[in-house]
């Protein structure tokens, strides 16, 4: 065997090396003047797929807001974690965040178990936290104002979506879903919408996630002789499951969320087996000036509604330091609802935002992902769905209701 | 900054108990768990559930916890008794996934991946987020000292090196008399328990667990913290669970000041980071950090 080199000591200066790199680096980093906020969206993990056009969008309203003058001549610095998906790495993340950055309003968390397993660090060190977290529960905490949710919680999504299949003349729904926080109370919601309409969910099946074969599932919803399936999952699995209904033959209308079938699903299917799959999301205003800005921005990469989500998180957090003159977390936390709603002039960007403020206007913002009003407990309210159908590798849209 | 150490240092604690646990199943018996998470999330779930639902005490909680794990490590430890190397690692496994998956479906009991919020912490809400942080940092710590202590004594005693004996080859303690099961059994117990009371004492800490939290990450970040450490020497899974945190923690701020990458290249950049530590640190020093002192290992 080769004579090793590293003696005990070695090692164990190694060891002590590797601690104080990280504080000296931590003392290099918070040596900041200027307004920080964190970011906390899945770069690795099974949100990947959408933390980084996350971060490009809240860092593109930061720059816009740090050439227009920033907070009453404060720069806006984004420091950013990555929350790899796992609520264990999110709260160290968050930790960072707070205690190391000292950030004034934490944003866009992604999975429903960060979002809650950040949340009691927000609160108790006064800093909002803005997210896009559907699950229910979220809002209910004790969270005193602090949480400022943008995504519509699933029982609003289920129950808009079920109303729009009943319009379209489903009758008999089968739902397929993933083994996730809000499988069954979508069932529950599907059920009452389906019944009270005069149809029936035809069958009701909760898959494990991470299998890579589903015989057995889509024989079960060929077998109950359905007219739609409602495909509630996420990508991975529905694009296996598309494929596999596909080779099974079934005619009747496939209908998921966005999310589980984004544009790139066009490149692992063939347009045979992806025409005529009908998607929806909570959407963001498409024919809005401030989606549109966004989709400039982007370029050639398709916006999805997370990242139009936090492109206002990022806007609402920095208009309500500068409405409330002061860049600190409960200031923000007391002035969101300032400039997100009321009778102010209505703006889309940060730039005009910073600028009528600063001249003593009153403002409204309505953002990429909607209108951007809240309730008392942080669920966002009157949020547009939009409806869109599959055809020849393309979202073409059916409805913005 | 203080803060945000102190924070790590709680983290440090849990890794280091979860790493004592471990050494006793796997570097002292030499039984492979893979599972340690699931022996985890029992104790932070039966604690949580204990002091939320029926508004036990914390302490009682903390012991609820331990006692649960414990319950399961010797029922585990009964059923792959025939099992070893390879075997053993992938029923383990399963164990860790059986135990998530149940807590994502029993709703019931465990509210399901909503997970169970507001679990209540010694002093919180009394005491500013920074002071909470610094009695959990003693409580934490108090409890690797005492583990520390309890399993240093008994890797040192008899019982220890029949353990060890059984590590090498369990044939031959048997031959020389040893109830090999029963000392198997037994050590399990021990190891799960330190594992379940490590779990309470983290559910206590977070205010919060859910299944996501106790995915396969974490087994896999004990396994190097004990393996980086020095597997079967005490001191080592202290020292390693240190050096883990230490790791992924300082990869966050030098990954960081290098320029011209981006975000999520940083990320991977970190994951990466870490893995090559680990895989020099195992090529250049494979009997960890503080390597086991036993006359077994002497060269012949």
């Amino acid at each position: 065997m080769m004579q090793t080199t590293i003696g005990r000591r070695g090692a164990l200066l190694g060891a002590a090396a590797a601690v104080s790199t990280f504080a000296i680096g931590g003392r290099a980093f918070a040596q900041t003047a200027p307004v920080v906020f964190g970011a906390l969206p899945p770069l690795t993990g099974a949100g990947g797929p959408y933390g980084p056009a996350m971060l490009r969008a809240m860092q593109g309203v930061v720059e816009a807001a740090n050439s227009a003058g920033g907070i009453k001549g404060r720069q806006i610095r984004l420091a950013f974690e990555d929350d790899q998906t796992n609520p264990d790495a999110g709260v160290r993340g968050a930790r960072k965040l707070i205690d190391v950055d000292r950030v004034q309003a934490l944003m866009g968390t992604w999975a429903s178990s960060v979002t809650t397993a950040v949340a009691p660090l927000c609160w108790e060190n006064r800093v909002p936290l803005f997210t896009v977290s559907g699950a229910d529960s979220i809002t209910l905490l004790p969270h005193q104002g602090h949480i400022f949710r943008t995504q519509p919680n699933s029982r609003l999504q289920i129950e808009t979506a079920t109303k729009w299949l009943l319009g379209k003349g489903a009758r008999r729904v089968f739902h397929m879903a993933a083994q996730s926080p809000f499988a069954q109370s979508s069932q529950d919601v599907m059920t009452e919408v389906m019944r009270a309409g005069g149809g029936a969910v035809s069958g009701y099946v909760v898959y494990e996630r991470d299998k890579t074969a589903f015989r057995s599932e889509v024989d079960t919803i060929m077998r109950s002789r359905s007219d739609t399936v409602m495909l509630n999952g996420y990508l991975p699995d529905v694009t296996i499951l598309l494929r596999e209904l596909y080779r099974a033959g079934f005619d009747g209308r496939r209908f998921t969320f966005a999310y589980a079938a984004p544009a790139s699903v066009f490149g692992t299917l063939p347009n045979e087996v992806t025409n005529g799959l009908t998607t929806f999301q909570p959407s963001p205003d498409l024919n809005s000036p401030a989606f549109t800005r966004l989709k400039a921005a982007f370029g050639s990469t398709e916006v999805d509604p997370y990242s139009a989500q936090v492109h206002d998180h990022a806007t609402m957090a920095i208009l309500a330091a500068a409405q409330g003159g002061d860049a600190t977390g409960t200031v923000i936390r007391d002035n969101v609802r300032k400039i997100c709603q009321g009778d102010g002039e209505k703006v889309d960007n940060v730039t005009d935002g910073l600028r009528l403020i600063a001249a003593g206007r009153a403002v409204n913002f309505e953002g990429a992902s909607g209108p951007c009003e809240f309730d008392e407990r942080g669920d966002i309210r009157g949020t547009k769905f939009r409806y869109e159908v599959a055809e020849g590798g393309a979202y073409r849209v059916l409805e913005l209701v | 900054m203080d803060a945000y150490l102190i924070a790590m240092l709680v983290f440090a604690g849990f890794y280091a108990l979860m790493a004592l646990g471990l050494n006793v199943i796997w570097g002292l018996t030499g039984m492979v768990n893979l599972g340690l998470v699931g022996f985890f999330a029992l104790g932070a779930y039966a604690s949580a559930l204990l002091t939320t639902k029926l508004f036990w005490p914390m302490p009682l909680g903390w012991a609820a916890g331990a006692v649960v794990a414990a319950a399961a490590g010797a029922i585990m430890a009964l059923i792959v008794a025939r099992l070893r190397g390879d075997y053993l690692a992938i029923v383990t496994l399963g164990f860790a996934e059986v135990i998530r998956l149940t807590a994502s479906n029993e709703i019931w009991l465990t509210n399901g991946t909503d997970g169970i919020s507001g679990i209540p912490g010694p002093w919180r809400g009394d005491v500013s987020p920074p002071e909470f942080n610094l009695i959990y940092l003693g409580i934490v710590w108090t409890a690797v000292a005492v583990v520390f202590v309890l399993l240093a004594r008994l890797s040192h005693s008899p019982f220890g090196r029949v353990l060890r004996a059984i590590r090498e080859d369990e044939d031959v303690a048997a031959v020389a008399g040893k109830p090999v099961l029963w000392f198997k059994v037994r050590a399990f117990t021990i190891g799960a328990a330190v594992l379940g009371g490590a779990g309470a004492l983290y559910a206590h800490y977070n205010a919060y667990i859910a299944p996501d939290g106790f995915a396969p990450l974490l087994t896999i970040y004990i396994v190097l913290a004990l393996t980086a450490g020095g597997v079967g020497a005490m001191r080592g899974a202290i020292i390693g669970a240190l050096f883990v945190i230490a790791l992924l923690e300082s990869t966050r701020f030098l990954s960081a000041i290098i320029p011209g990458v981006s975000p999520v290249q940083k990320a991977a950049l970190r994951e990466g980071a870490i893995a090559l530590s680990l895989i020099l640190l195992l090529r250049f020093r494979p009997q960890g950090l503080i390597p086991e002192k036993t006359r077994t290992k002497a060269t012949p």
